[in-house]
């Protein structure tokens, strides 16, 4: 099966909640939906679900157009944050209510019910109430209560936001097992970039009802059509600062009052329209080196200078926080760094080699990327 | 100021009891700690752990059935919450709802007769740190804010106060990922430049970290380590400390040491002389990180064999990893760029492996920080 949204929309009051919405979602694909709060994502699953009506668009399952289909018949399975398992029931019973209340011979349930639980490994609470349950016990009676339906396609609404850290990477390997297996359409939403990017086959960021870009996380990484899509996107965020170009015979050049850093000719090249003017660019923490580590030759046409605030230490090395001038007040810039830098240096100026090959440009005004657009064009 | 717990028990009444229950664990659990004037120390653990009665009971907002808090030199068994100079910031904001901003700012200043150009530049001086559009937030009426606004004036309410201690108690965990990140980034610098001692309470070990001169995890009223993370990631006195820290989990493999040789499922590896010497023969438990694996190629039947659920790609950190099982046992491993397949053979990097006891968890050998530099 696939879901196809085609201007989707949803109005609460005279302000759209979900306004205009275009996705697709491949047959077994898993496709999330991220976004800050009120972005939307989680009032777009629920007219998936059918659990809000669609005010505006289309939503068709394979070519059949669902929107006033009840959410019963559209064969849809979903898992809440809150899990919504019934407390007076029995694990037991709670996997198997979605069963029954289908109608399905009890040999059926009788052997589909075990065979969910060992799925989630909770084969062993069967007769337990919800209430003896711990959170990532819990978490998974929801999904094995999912999982035991075959049904035509999966919703998830941030399942993992109440579990802590350890649960939710299981809980996380747990879903794309189920999905591995299962090979149906699937849509998950998620505020956290992190979990949509490990999981995601393809994703959709979501900004005040509307979808700003669709692609896979690498896409998405690699090739921000915004800065609002290049700011959500990776932890810690891009750098964004403010810039001219300046052309140089050859050459462009990005200047701030900070650092003057010479653009090669891949970038360069997308930016006629752009030379003399403002522009917005954005450096990446892990494309911000110390110089001795770069994977790039260094000199002064790609090396900035800033100040060190805060190391962070990491397992892979250290974040390092730092200060630069700029032209009101100073300006935040984060570098993640692959070896840990020795607290001595918090205070100190340091050099930081930039990867120039994997800088961004966005409109100074339409906050637009000129890369992206130009490439699409 | 320099804050001094020593051997602070705490316990509850159970509901409808006059009695103390000898039975239930207490909340807190002979606690000593020694925070030093400026420090800020990250109080983490799960959910229950008594990080958050550790904090009221320093606030004096609980009581210790006996141990010690100490301000400095002072004894402040005796001194009211309001007295102790604290400034504490909750989970839920408690701002004054019939005020702007600016007023909540302003009404301890109000409140101590202090002057209106007081108040005013010191709530500019907060405003010019918070950064960008701070004191458009402080024109407004508080109730129309969101909640990341409503928690940086919170926040700065607190700041303005000039407190000599700062409590937070969950601060910023009712906001979305990437609004935490921007605003514990803004908590750090008002911290680090007002030189306030503080504690800092949370569930989420990355802002533990983030936050912490150093950090003490706690477990069922107890604190189990305090440290710095390097030495918690890497010297981790038991299981418990291993498997908290990290981004990514931390593999357990049962394993037998015998003749200075590891076995773990059909694997044998002969032990470096420094663990051989070291290592009980018997039963032991090997933590090893996902970031320490060696491999040994797809082909060749060199280490333990990973059967491999799936692999994922981390453009951000430009990593790739694999997950799946090795012997029965989940495993994440930080595998080489471009790895595929269904089977990966490891072995794991001895100098970063930490070996547990089979029938505790205490750690019996940890590998100590990696030089960086």
């Amino acid at each position: 099966m696939t879901i196809t949204a085609s201007r989707l929309t949803k109005r609460f009051g005279d302000k759209a909640a979900v306004d205009g919405v275009d996705f697709e979602v491949g047959e077994s694909e898993f496709f999330v939906l991220v976004g800050p709060s009120g972005c939307g994502k989680t009032t777009t699953l629920r007219m998936i679900a059918g659990l809000e009506s669609i005010d505006d668009g289309e939503l068709r399952m394979n070519s059949v157009v669902v929107n006033e289909t009840r959410p019963r018949d559209r064969d849809i399975a979903m898992v809440f944050q809150d899990y919504a398992i019934f407390p007076h029931l029995s694990v037991h019973e709670n996997i198997a209510y979605g069963l029954r209340s289908r109608r399905l011979a009890s040999s059926v349930i009788r052997q589909r019910v075990p065979d969910a639980a060992a799925t989630f490994r909770i084969e062993h609470l069967l007769r337990r109430k919800p209430r003896q349950l711990s959170g990532g016990e819990r978490q998974r009676v929801a999904l094995a209560r999912a999982l035991v339906r075959d049904a035509q396609a999966y919703l998830y609404d941030e399942p993992l936001s109440n579990l802590d850290a350890q649960l939710r990477h299981q809980a996380r390997e747990d879903i794309l097992a189920l999905h591995q297996r299962q090979r149906k359409p699937t849509v998950y939403v998620t505020h956290d970039q992190s979990e949509a990017m490990s999981m995601a086959d393809r994703m959709a960021v979501m900004r005040s009802g509307r979808i700003e870009q669709v692609g896979t996380p690498r896409e998405l990484y690699e090739n921000p059509v915004s800065t609002f899509v290049a700011y959500f996107i990776g932890t810690p965020s891009i750098n964004l600062f403010q810039a001219t170009l300046r052309a140089e015979v050859e050459d462009v050049w990005l200047e701030a009052p900070a650092f003057s850093l010479r653009l090669p000719p891949s970038r360069a090249r997308a930016l006629a329209g752009h030379v003399g003017g403002p522009i917005t660019a954005g450096i990446r923490p892990e494309d911000l080196h110390p110089p001795r580590q770069a994977p790039f030759e260094v000199g002064e046409h790609n090396t900035m200078t800033a100040r060190v605030d805060l190391v962070e230490p990491t397992t892979a090395g250290s974040t390092v926080y730092a200060t630069m001038p700029g032209p009101a007040g100073d300006l935040d810039v984060a570098a993640s760094f692959g070896a840990r830098l020795p607290d001595r240096f918090v205070g100190q100026e340091v050099p930081l080699a930039v990867d120039l090959e994997k800088v961004h440009l966005f409109d100074a005004v339409t906050e637009r990327s000129v890369l992206v657009d130009a490439r699409a064009a | 100021m320099r804050i001094r717990l020593a051997d602070v028990t705490k316990r509850y009444l159970r509901e409808g009891s006059l009695r103390v229950a000898s039975d239930e664990p207490p909340a807190l659990d002979h606690i000593s700690l020694d925070i030093a004037d400026g420090e800020t120390v990250s109080v983490v653990g799960p959910s229950g752990c008594g990080k958050s009665t550790l904090l009221r009971l320093v606030a004096g907002l609980e009581t210790a059935d006996c141990g010690t808090v100490h301000y400095d030199e002072h004894d402040v068994a005796d001194v009211a919450p309001q007295d102790r100079g604290i400034g504490m910031v909750f989970q839920d904001y408690a701002l004054y709802p019939t005020m702007k901003g600016a007023g909540n700012l302003k009404y301890y200043f109000d409140v101590h007769r202090r002057t209106e150009d007081e108040a005013r530049a010191r709530a500019k001086e907060i405003a010019d740190i918070m950064g960008v559009g701070f004191e458009l937030l402080l024109g407004q009426q508080t109730t129309t804010l969101s909640g990341g606004e409503q928690q940086r004036v919170a926040i700065a309410r607190c700041i303005v106060r000039d407190p000599t201690l700062f409590l937070m108690d969950e601060p910023i965990v009712n906001l979305d990922a990437k609004l935490r990140e921007s605003t514990r980034m803004e908590m750090a610098k008002l911290l680090k430049r007002y030189g306030i001692t503080t504690m800092f309470v949370t569930h989420d070990q990355q802002e533990a970290v983030f936050m912490g001169d150093r950090i003490a995890l706690m477990r069922a009223g107890r604190v189990v380590q305090i440290g710095t993370f390097d030495e918690l990631y890497y010297s981790p006195v038991n299981l418990f400390v291993a498997t908290f820290f990290g981004s990514r989990p931390l593999a357990v493999l049962p394993a037998t040491v015998a003749d200075r040789t590891v076995r773990f499922g059909e694997a044998a590896w002969p032990l470096p002389a420094v663990l051989a010497d070291r290592l009980e023969p018997g039963p032991v438990r090997i933590g090893v990180r996902p970031e320490a694996w060696r491999f040994a190629g797809a082909e060749s039947g060199g280490g333990a064999r990973m059967a491999v659920d799936r692999i994922e790609s981390v453009p951000a950190e430009r990593l790739t990893l694999a997950h799946g099982t090795v012997s029965g046992a989940r495993v994440t491993v930080v595998a080489p760029a471009g790895t595929a397949g269904d089977v990966l053979w490891l072995t794991p990097d001895w100098e970063a492996a930490t070996f547990f006891a089979a029938d505790g968890e205490h750690a019996l050998h940890t590998p100590g920080a990696p030089e960086f530099f």
